[in-house]
């Protein structure tokens, strides 16, 4: 007997159970398809839609001046790009592209670009990059669909034209292209790195896991002050327009450092705008120009020639013809001399009083003393694309080649390399290798670059003779009088070459090259300097007359900036002080 | 079939064995979501922090930018009509001191 709690289930419950259990079943079924024989794809693809993994673009090392002023930074700049839908027809596209062209105005190079790509079926195409942030914001309130910005990095050179031949340039991609930006792309550029992005389900950003850390590119901090920087660029346009010269290039280093506190070529460009329009403008002159330095050249005939035959400081030569001959070839003076001394033929820049002091050296010895000077090999500055100038060695040597070399003929050099000439003179005749960076700043902190070791080219003795003898006296009596200051002492050598014409292969008598190099003050030399001005058109040429002022104006400012103690007083300045005043007028 | 009568004491675990259960998970859905919303902060917070240390960046250079020399002299000369002085005017304050001596 079944009690009342017992009933027997219905048709109808145990068909809805059944159902139930069927409908279950299929569910369970399908779970175990997903969760078990699908796993690995369907988790990859759960992956993909909800995670990603971005490359990190290291952020692009500054550049800084001695005094931490920014010469080059990378800023974040929006760049445009045309997202394509799926079958999306060409002719949207080119719509789409016409009314962005209202906003943001596209060059026809850029717009055939855009078409090609639109035509070739891509689906991810760049508009323009490194647009103004003001620009996007006019885009993004055009509401076109399918264009999109992305963050990039743009190098910024606040200083303008400044410097730009040191710094050099980058490209689109900044990488760098030219200068510094070149020579250091592996400092500058840092290491790209991977992090994992997980979205949420509105794709919202809500963790990230560094996978690889991204390292920023490293600061350089130069030894260029960008004042003294200044300073120079300006003098130096100033005096290529003046002049009319083709170009013009100037170098200011401490000699006791070897550290170059200027570097400047001018024509100039700005490398905002990289590569400059006129490649000639690119040209670092200072260290990428081989040219004849003329009677700049004499400081080492003289250095040689006190070294080796220090008898000759008695000599005296007779330059009373005004004119050398030798094998079909004539070299005179810029004017007649009578009889010189040893110093006097530097000092007024005797050609035929060199010739002889060459002679009386002998080439071998003054070829090993070129060579020992560094000439026809590279300085080393860390600055690409150097040119080593060129010097033949004795084999090559014809019969006019002493001589000519003696006053600044059959060899090329560089202005750095006449700057480390100098250099060694002001050091004491201590070699202090050129050098343009200073120090390093990364994640490990600030790290200085060791100096090089300096090189000892000549005697101290030589080196003061040739300092207080010849140079200081080029300054004060003989062809480099207006580089003469009013308040130190300077020492220098001027240089005038004639440039060789190769249509009528022979040298120009209207086409010259205007030099000077020097130190200040002569105690102990602050700076050094070294002065080129090509092809000056303006009715002047010598480098007494075109270059020592140049020199003259920038040491001037130069001095006054670095805080310099005046070393002399000028004799048409009169002083008064109380002082003095009460001390005459007591009784 | 004969339905057990249940004492007090079993509904009040089964009660509270349910309680705890819902509260566990309450608790698993309320960490999952503060998570991701802290993670959203963080992620703000993150973002807010480069685009400050960009905009730092871009502040030091567009100073860099409005100090550089040429501006500064040319403002000088425009607009505070100043003029370079002569090497003569320019008397140095150890002059009478220092080479007096």
């Amino acid at each position: 007997m079944k009690s009342r709690f017992q009933k027997t289930p219905s048709k109808r419950n145990l068909a809805t159970a059944a159902g139930l259990i069927f409908w279950f079943s299929l569910i369970f079924g399908r779970l175990i398809q997903l969760q078990v024989f699908q796993h690995e794809k369907l988790k990859n693809e759960a992956i993909e839609q909800n995670r990603y993994i971005r490359e990190i673009w290291p952020t692009r090392g500054s550049i800084l001046d001695c005094q931490g002023k920014i010469l080059a930074r990378s800023l974040p700049v929006p760049s445009l790009f045309l997202a394509r839908e799926k079958n999306e027809a060409s002719e949207h596209l080119f719509e789409k592209i016409n009314a962005l062209q209202s906003i943001i105005p596209l060059s026809g190079r850029e717009l055939q670009r855009i078409r090609n790509r639109i035509e070739n079926g891509d689906r991810f195409i760049w508009i323009k990059r490194k647009i103004s942030w003001e620009d996007l914001e006019r885009v993004k309130q055009a509401k076109i669909s399918g264009i999109f910005a992305q963050t990039e990095s743009k190098r910024f050179y606040p200083l303008g034209a400044h410097l730009a031949h040191v710094l050099g340039g980058v490209d689109i991609d900044d990488r760098g292209l030219a200068g510094l930006e070149y020579k250091y792309n592996d400092y500058l550029q840092g290491k790209k790195g991977r992090v994992l992005i997980l979205r949420d389900a509105f794709s919202r950003k809500y963790d990230l896991q560094v996978i690889e850390p991204s390292q920023p590119g490293c600061d350089l901090i130069l030894t260029i002050d960008s004042h003294l920087q200044y300073i120079m660029e300006r003098e130096l346009e100033k005096a290529v327009l003046e002049n009319q010269a083709s170009w013009g290039t100037v170098i200011l280093s401490r000699p006791s450092t070897g550290e170059i506190l200027a570097m400047a070529s001018f024509p100039d460009y700005d490398p905002n705008d990289f590569p400059p329009a006129d490649p000639s403008a690119q040209v670092n002159r200072a260290i990428q120009e081989n040219f004849e330095p003329g009677s700049a050249f004499k400081v080492v005939l003289a250095a040689a020639a006190l070294e080796l035959k220090p008898e000759c400081l008695q000599n005296v030569y007779d330059c009373s013809t005004g004119y050398v001959s030798l094998g079909g070839l004539t070299i005179r003076d810029h004017k007649r001399f009578s009889l010189l001394s040893f110093p006097e033929v530097f000092i007024h820049s005797s050609n035929v009083g060199a010739i002889q002091v060459a002679f009386e050296l002998g080439q071998d010895n003054f070829y090993v003393w070129i060579k020992k000077f560094g000439f026809g090999e590279k300085t080393g500055i860390d600055l690409p694309g150097e040119e080593a100038g060129i010097l033949r060695p004795p084999r090559f040597w014809t019969i006019h080649t002493l001589p000519h070399l003696a006053i600044g003929y059959e060899i090329s050099v560089t202005a750095i390399q006449l700057l480390q000439v100098i250099n060694v003179i002001a050091n004491q005749g201590v070699l202090m290798p050129s050098r343009i960076l200073k120090a390093v700043a990364g994640q490990e902190g600030l790290q200085p670059l060791s100096a090089p070791s300096p090189v000892r080219v000549m005697s101290s003795f030589v080196a003061r003779e040739l300092t207080e003898n010849i140079l200081a006296q080029v300054v004060d009596l003989g062809t480099g009088k207006a580089a003469a200051l009013d308040f130190f002492p300077a020492a220098g050598k001027t240089g005038t070459a004639q440039k060789y014409d190769p249509w009528l292969k022979t040298y120009s008598s209207f086409r010259h090259r205007s030099l000077f190099v020097g130190f200040v003050p002569v105690d102990k030399p602050a700076l050094s300097m070294v002065v080129v001005l090509d092809e000056p058109r303006a009715g002047r040429y010598y480098g007494g007359e075109v270059a020592a002022p140049v020199f003259r104006e920038i040491a001037r400012r130069a001095l006054l900036y670095l805080g310099e103690s005046p070393r002399r007083t000028p004799r048409k300045l009169i002083l008064a002080s109380k002082e003095n005043l009460r001390s005459q007028n007591r009784p | 079939m004969v339905k057990k009568k249940r004492s007090k004491l079993e509904i009040f675990l089964i009660l509270l064995g349910l309680a705890i259960a819902l509260s566990c998970l309450t608790f698993y859905i309320w960490y999952q979501t503060e998570l991701i919303r802290l993670g959203l902060e963080n992620q703000k917070a993150r973002e807010e922090i480069k685009r400050l240390e960009e905009e730092i960046k871009s502040l030091e250079a567009t100073r860099s930018s409005l100090l550089s020399p040429d501006r500064v002299e040319k403002m000088a000369r425009e607009y505070l009509h100043l003029i370079e002085p002569d090497s003569n005017q320019l008397i140095y304050e150890d002059w009478l001191t220092g080479l007096k001596k």
